[in-house]
């Protein structure tokens, strides 16, 4: 017998793939988002916390904007925007599926990271969505693992998600690989991991390892997550499909962390 | 439902002692599909943590570029990653295990680089 209305988000993906269930699930929250699921299967999950396969596909790079341009006016159905990227040879079958695959879960990790509020379902939506989808259970046990993976190797997801890390000034050991070397092009002390992963076209979750192993290996440092003040982002967005020339990374502004502004900070004496 | 990448993989185990195959995440360890044991393909997790352990040491010891392949062998199987090339994006990895008294590791390993190369078609 089944309870009347699930607990939770995860006990409701359950329960729609039971059901399966093809339509919208919007969730309230911070960072909140939107699942499209396909006969019970989650094949998009669109979030302000993590990019999605369009932003991964033009950030990145593998699809320029006007072959993305033409394909979207070419193929009016998002649902089919897929498999017209790949009948045009911009992507092939299985690349395009690691893409979707890999958004699907980078997206349902970066909203398990805030509080989720109410949900509301809606009919079908057109959506980028991934061929044939993701079990709402394999989609949670790996959310879960995910989050066990960064407390182990350095603490809260939560809190790390809201470090904005600088370059670090010990001794490098050994040669940057390309990834670390365009991470390191994009930490500036204002942007987050997920302002990174934005820049970059990559998955939050992939950028938040690669920050922890710099660390780790003295390419970057960030203050502590008690000094953390939770203020927004406030770094430039990069366009889609517009990638930052490479070169040197940028020197910081400053090294210190920025200025804080405290109320009443200015008033001497003031109540 | 076989995927795209699950295809993909499949023609691998045409190749005499493969016992499985599995495509995964360089970066994150997630397995996109497997084809065969699973089990015998590896832990996706385990397998891209290795990958970076060897590829960050070559690099201290002074090795130029980036990581191709690296086989184990034991007493019965072998177990062979491969790295997986992409025009963009993280980097992925195949991993194969095979039986060693029925495989040749010659031709597995020169398989699973022309696998590394179509598996993304």
């Amino acid at each position: 017998m089944r309870a009347p209305h699930p607990r939770n988000l995860p006990a409701l993906l359950v329960r729609l793939h039971e059901d399966e269930f093809s339509g919208t699930v919007r969730v309230a929250g911070t960072p909140g988002g939107t699942l499209h699921l396909r006969d019970g299967l989650v094949g998009a999950v669109e979030t302000p916390g993590a990019p999605t396969a369009a932003s991964v596909l033009l950030a990145s790079g593998r699809i320029g904007d006007d072959d993305w341009l033409a394909a979207c006016a070419a193929q009016r159905d998002e649902d089919l925007l897929g498999e017209r990227l790949v009948a045009d040879g911009l992507v092939g079958a299985a690349e395009l599926e690691v893409v979707c695959t890999a958004v699907v879960f980078d997206g349902a990790f970066a909203m398990s990271l805030g509080a989720l509020g109410n949900w509301e379902l809606s009919d079908r939506e057109p959506g980028f969505v991934a061929r044939p989808g993701v079990e709402p259970r394999q989609l949670t046990d790996e959310t879960t693992r995910r989050i066990a993976r960064l407390g182990s190797l350095w603490g809260p997801a939560s809190d790390l998600a809201r470090v904005r890390p600088v370059p670090g000034t010990g001794v490098v050991e050994g040669p940057l690989s390309r990834r670390h070397e365009d991470i390191l092009n994009q930490v500036n002390g204002r942007r987050t991991a997920r302002d990174i992963a934005f820049a970059l076209g990559r998955g939050l979750y992939a950028v938040m390892l690669d920050l922890i192993r710099m660390r780790t290996l003295g390419f970057l440092r960030w203050e502590v997550p008690g000094a953390l003040d939770g203020r927004p982002s406030t770094a430039a967005r990069v366009t889609p499909g517009r990638t930052t020339a490479p070169g040197p990374p940028p020197a910081p502004s400053r090294t210190e962390p920025l200025p804080r502004r405290v109320p009443r900070g200015g008033e001497k004496g003031g109540k | 439902m076989s995927t795209a990448v699950e295809a993909s993989l499949a023609r691998f185990l045409d190749s005499p002692g493969v016992t499985g195959v599995a495509l995964v995440d360089a970066v994150t360890g997630l397995t996109y599909g497997v084809a065969g044991d699973g089990a015998e393909a590896g832990d996706g997790q385990e397998a891209s943590d290795f990958a970076a352990l060897v590829a960050e040491r070559l690099g201290r010891a002074g090795a130029e570029g980036e990581l191709e392949s690296i086989v184990m062998t034991s007493a019965r199987r072998h177990q062979v990653l491969v790295t997986v090339g992409r025009p963009a994006g993280d980097p992925l990895l195949l991993t194969a295990g095979l039986d060693r008294e029925r495989a040749n590791l010659a031709l597995a390993a020169r398989g699973l680089g022309e696998l590394a190369d179509e598996v993304l078609a």
